[in-house]
Order: C-alpha cells, then structure tokens, then sequence
C-alpha cells in the first residue's frame, strides 16, 4: 500500500523477543505509538512474544499476511535471532535500530551458549548493516559499532523508555522495609539495576561494598535489581558474598515490580554502576530522573560516560579502593549530592519527553520520506 | 580529602571544576589510605582470588588436566532418579515411573555415559602428548629474563633518577615501576604528586616492602601488563629489567607497552651498557640472561620507529644509560593489534 506521492504508509518493526519490564520491549512498544501518531502503519513482529504482550505483536513468520510492497522495516538490533536472516531475504528497505549486544568476550567462560550467540550476534549485524539505508544507534559507543559494521549513514537517538515509572507510587512496603533497616542499623544504602550477569560486574560492586564497610561505613548495604540470565555467575556471586559474609548487607532482590523499583529508587542514597559494557543505560537515565547520585565505572564500560554526561563521578576503573572513597564522598558531602542531582535531573531531560520520539521520526522520514 | 564544601547546601559556581577537583580530593583520599596501611593491596588481591576461585574454570584460566577432571566427574550419567517429594504420595507416584522408565532411561543413559568415556578417553591421550611436548620444549626454552640489578646504579642515589622524574612530571595516568624492589623509586615518585605503583618479580623482595604501605606487587612485567587495560597507564619505568631479555620477549614487551601506554604517556628506561654486562664484577645473573644490552642509540632507534619521541642520556662514567621517550601517536604495535582501542 502506498500514498499517492509513492511514499511509504507502513514502517513496521521487527524484533527477536517482546518481553514486559524489558528497554527493548518498552522502547519497542513506545516507538510504534510514535509511529502510528507520525501517520505511519506500524505493526510489531518478534521471533517471540511474552504472553502479557501477545495482543501487541505477532510471530515474525506472520508478515507476509500484513506485507505491503512499500513496507520499511525497523530491526530493533539486542541479540542474534532467526529474524536477521529472514529480514535480509525478504529484501525490505531496512532501518537498523541498535541497542547494541555484549560481545563474546564478556560471557567466555561463564555462559558457553552466550559467546555462541553473541558471536551469532555479530554475524547478524554484518550481514544487515551494509544493506540498512539508516543506522540508529542508542549513543556515539553503539554509532562507532555501526559503523565498523558497514553502516553508511547513522544517527543517534536515545532510548524510548517509561522513566516515569521510578518516581510514581512506590511500593510502601517495600519502602517501609528499607526505612526500618536503616533506622535499626543505619549505614548507606547503595542500589544497581541490571540483569545479574558477568558483563554488568555485580561482583565488583560486592568488592566495593567490602571494602567501603571496611573503610568507612560498617553497617552500608547493597541492593541488587535486576533479572539474570547467568546461573553460573548468579552463584559465584552469590558464594562470593557468602564468603565475604556479607549476606546479611547485600540484597539481590531479583527482578521487582514497577512500583518496587520507585521504592528503591526513593529510599537508597546513590546509584553505583561498575558495569564493563553499557550500549545505552536506561537505568542510568532512571536513576538521574529519580534524582539518584551516580557513581559510575567510565573507561572501559561503553556508553555510560555519554549517557551520564557530567551528572556522575564517573571513575576510571573499578578500583575498590576508588570506588570506597568516591561512594564515601557522595555519601557525606551535600553539596556534591545536590550538584550530581541536579545535574542528572537537566541530563535526564535531555534524553526523554516528545522530543526524542520526534527524533526517531524526523530520521526515518529522513530515509523514507513521510506519511 | 578537604572539608572543604561538605556540609554546606551552596551550589558551586562552577559545576565541572567542582566535580574535577572532588575527583583530584578522592584519589589524595585513596593515596592517603594506601599509605596508612588501611588497604593493603594484598587484600585487594585476595578479594580478586577468592570471586575466582568461585568461578567456573573457563574464568579461573585452570589447565588442561583440571579440565578434564571435570569431565571426567561429568562422564557417568545417573538414569535413578531422585523420588522424594513433598506432596503425599508423590514418592510413591515418582518411584512408579522410574521403575517403568528405567529400562528406557537407563539404555540411553547408558550409551550416553559410554560416549562421554571415550571422549574423555580421547583428553586424556591429548593431555599425555602435550605433557611430552611441553617436557621437550621446556629443554629448550629460552628463559624469561631475570632482574639483573647493578647495586651502584639502581639505588635512591643514582644520577639517572632526576631525570627519570623530570621526563615523568607530565604522565597522564598512573606511573608503573618495574622492576621496583623495596619500592625506592615508586616512593620518589609518588612524593613528586604522581599515583605510582610497582611490579617485582622477585616476590620475598616485595612481600617484605609492601609492610612500607606502598602498592607493590610480585609480577613479572609481561603477565602484569597483559592485565592492564589499553592506554591504562601514564608512565612506565623499566629498570634492571630489559638488560638480558632475548629479541623475542623484548619485541613482546615493546608491543604490551605500546597498547598500554596512554598517548602522551612517558617510557622511562634505566640499563646498564655491554661494558658494565660484561665487567668481571657483574651480577651472575648477567652471565645466565639469554640476552645482552642493547646500545643506547639502539634503543632510540627501536623506539622513534614504534611511535615514540626518545632521547638517550648516557650516565657520567659510561657504565650505564637512561632512555626517555614519549608516547606520541598510535604505535606501530596498537595499529595491528585489534581490539585496543
């Protein structure tokens, strides 16, 4: 179906799995909305659907029934996935929207099936970049990716994503929780969201709570949010703080309820991320909406330096012993708090609100023409 | 770590020079702290070893024969079935089914267990042959080089070490000494404002000067720096160190410094010369190294064309010479090897 100018009237996306409580599934969902309100058709196709999702989306083998011959496809880019190849054989003018995946590297070792799917993940990227008229790419670390991938013309976008849900209606339970912890045995609470996994360094994170209990604040404790897709490294992590007998000081809360996590965010005094490979950070840009001082590992850990910009201290390695001292700072000097919220709230706004779907419009019309 | 604006509620004027000079107050504090002996780096290690040692072996880095233990562990595969259960009678139900199954299961498991025999089998023969093969090779290995120190010029004293500080001053990051001993001149270094650190090979040496509160660590040079992150160091100083190394392992080293070594950053290196390496008096270790020093326009040479500006000093009674040389662009090394940047 096109328009009588011959453009086209359908930019559908394509994605390997629809999940809830997921960037890739929020940001996927909030971008067909932007779509559909630019005056595009825009329907979603995933190698797998959530059930909660299953009325959003349909099975990417379903396209031919909703194909049309002026049809754009948008690959929402996370992972390797039987929908790269079928995307380069149905030869749809493609937009490569690239969240970037882990490399191999970071799961050798722990997840044998990961390295194979990442280095899958790279053969997909090679296969579609070179054909993709637009490269979207969620900050300037992913761009370069792109481009090192064949990718002739690129932009960056930041992610779509619900930032509102970390500050509205936290779970007073789970508040309450925190407050009567601290109240019985004081001591800093330090949060990180993230899938548990080797390459967002959770154990690094144990490291640094040690030695700043050792240093500087016997009774802080460590909350970890996040979903796992490791086993492995879950049970390392989990022996390793045993060991350290820290049990008692580190949660791993696991995957949490919306409102759950808006209690964390309120409660906790700083965001800490010694993540070693970010292609974005959405809970980076969360922590900065809450008004959550970051401190944050930044050579060597992807985008987070161009996430954060100057809203974190953002430290040269993971170093404990840095890490102790930074978190102690930020916990004892106000000014640095007030300046680091402050600064994250203004960088927050960057990255979210109408004016980043607008973005994704004015570049994709910008390859396709508009509705 | 200053008082200054801690307590206080007042936005500063300049936001970024605020957080710059936070930055500047944290890594005083760290350097303090090491200092004090609050954190020895011994400790730090020890937290490293002890995640490790949790982490599957493809982490850990173990050999071929723990490997294949696991495997051997791995190989016999149960077809009975646990039964218990916490509901009534679910035992009994569970215990049914493996009695019905277990002429199936257990034919499958069977085989199975038999071609994972084999395999192993097959790892054990590959472990046996590498073994032979590392015992003749080992025969004729030609060994790393060793510190080989020449007391009167690797000492607080020597003519060399102004200088070294002065080509120094304006490193870009922290500064490594190897091979540093008691830490002598990491202690220099880090009194003129630099983050320095050490690396000895020759462990009882650093065990005994990390009781001074400096960062010390018994490594050798090579298998410290492949830890290094790319461009993830300042300065490096090498002294005692590249005097008897074989062609190989010194085109090794230079390649390892050329990726580590911020742009910018300053190579530092203290030999001594082929007089002095040859000299009745000389260390014994000199007459075991499989190399021999090189000269010092030798060294400029090598260096300019790996990317850096070097300059030679030669020391006031020509037994020895200090090189100093700047890391300018993209070194030959970094530009053919992939994923350093």
């Amino acid at each position: 179906m096109i328009t009588a100018a011959g453009r086209p009237v359908a930019v559908h996306q394509f994605l390997p799995a629809l999940n809830p409580h997921d960037a890739t599934g929020t940001h996927t969902l909030k971008l067909r909305d932007v779509l559909r309100q630019a005056g595009w058709r825009s329907e979603i196709f995933a190698e797998a659907v959530h059930d909660d999702l299953a009325a959003e989306a349909y099975k990417h083998w379903m396209y031919p029934e909703h194909a049309a011959d002026s049809d754009v496809a948008v690959y929402q880019f996370t992972t390797s996935s039987a929908v790269a190849p079928y995307l380069a054989q149905q030869g749809l003018p493609l937009i490569l929207d690239f969240h970037n995946f882990t490399s191999p590297e970071l799961f050798a070792g722990w997840e044998p099936g990961n390295v194979m799917r990442a280095a899958q993940a790279a053969d997909d990227l090679a296969l579609l970049a070179p054909e993709a008229m637009l490269g979207l790419a969620r900050s300037a670390y992913s761009e370069r990716t792109l481009r090192h991938a064949g990718c002739r013309r690129t932009t960056v976008t930041p992610a779509l994503a619900d930032y509102a849900r970390v500050t509205a209606k936290p779970d007073p339970r789970v508040a309450a929780e925190l407050q009567a912890r601290r109240a019985a045995d004081g001591g800093a609470d330090i949060l990180f969201v993230g899938r548990v996994v080797a390459s967002k360094a959770q154990h690094e994170l144990v490291k640094a709570l040690w030695t700043y209990r050792r240093l500087y604040d016997p009774a802080a404790r460590l909350h970890l949010v996040g979903g796992t897709s490791s086993y492995a490294y879950s049970k390392a992590l989990f022996d390793f703080v045993e060991d350290l007998g820290l049990a008692n000081a580190v949660r791993i809360a696991g995957e949490v309820s919306d409102s759950a996590l808006a209690a964390y965010f309120e409660q906790c005094d700083l965001f800490l991320s010694l993540s070693v490979h970010e292609g974005f950070g959405v809970p980076l840009v969360e922590a900065m909406t809450a008004g959550l001082p970051i401190v944050a590992r930044g050579a060597g850990a992807g985008a987070v330096t161009q996430t954060v910009g100057n809203a974190a201290l953002t430290l040269e390695s993971g170093d404990p012993a840095y890490v102790a001292a930074a978190l102690h700072r930020v916990c004892t000097d106000h000014t640095l708090r007030r300046t680091l919220a402050d600064n994250g709230r203004r960088r927050a706004a960057e990255l979210q609100g109408d004016r980043v779907g607008q973005q994704f419009v004015e570049a994709i019309a910008g390859v396709v023409g508009r509705p | 770590m200053s008082d200054a604006g801690r307590t206080g509620d007042e936005a500063p004027e300049d936001p970024g020079a605020y957080v710059q000079q936070v930055m500047a107050e944290i890594a005083e504090e760290v350097r303090l702290r090491r200092a004090s002996g609050d954190l020895p780096p011994r400790l730090e290690r020890e937290l490293d070893e002890l995640f490790l040692a949790h982490s599957p072996i493809g982490v850990r880095g173990g050999d071929l024969s723990e490997a294949i233990r696991l495997v051997d562990a791995a190989t016999f595969i149960d077809p009975v079935v646990p039964v218990e259960s916490e509901r009534a009678a679910g035992a009994v139900v569970k215990k049914g089914m493996r009695t019905m199954m277990l002429w199936y299961v257990g034919w499958v498991t069977h085989q199975m267990s038999q071609s994972a025999s084999a395999v192993s089998r097959a790892l054990h023969i590959v472990d046996d042959h590498l073994k032979e093969l590392e015992r003749r090779i080992e025969a004729q290995r030609v060994p790393d080089a060793n510190v080989v120190e020449f007391p009167t010029s690797v000492a607080p004293g020597a003519w060399w070490v102004e200088p070294a500080l002065a080509a120094l001053a304006k490193a870009p990051g922290r500064v490594l000494h190897a091979a540093c001993g008691d830490g002598w001149l990491v202690r220099r270094i880090a009194e003129s404002g630099l983050d320095a650190y050490g690396i000895d090979p020759r462990a009882p040496v650093v065990d005994a000067a990390e009781l001074g509160a400096l960062d010390l660590r018994d490594e050798h040079i090579a298998e410290h720096l492949r830890a290094v992150a790319a461009a993830g160091l300042g300065g490096i100083v090498l002294s005692g160190t590249v005097e008897g190394m074989a062609g190989g392992e010194r085109t090794q080293l230079l390649a390892a410094i050329g990726t580590r070594l911020a742009p910018g950053g300053t190579l530092v290196i203290h030999s001594v010369g082929r007089g002095a390496w040859e000299a009745p008096d000389a260390p014994y270790g000199a007459d075991l190294a499989s190399g021999r020093p090189l000269r010092p326009d030798t060294w400029r040479g090598l260096l300019e064309e790996s990317g850096y500006t070097a300059a030679a000093q030669q020391g006031p009674d020509g037994s020895d010479y200090l090189i100093t040389a700047v890391r300018s662009g993209l070194t030959p090394y970094e530009q053919h090897e992939p994923g350093t940047r």
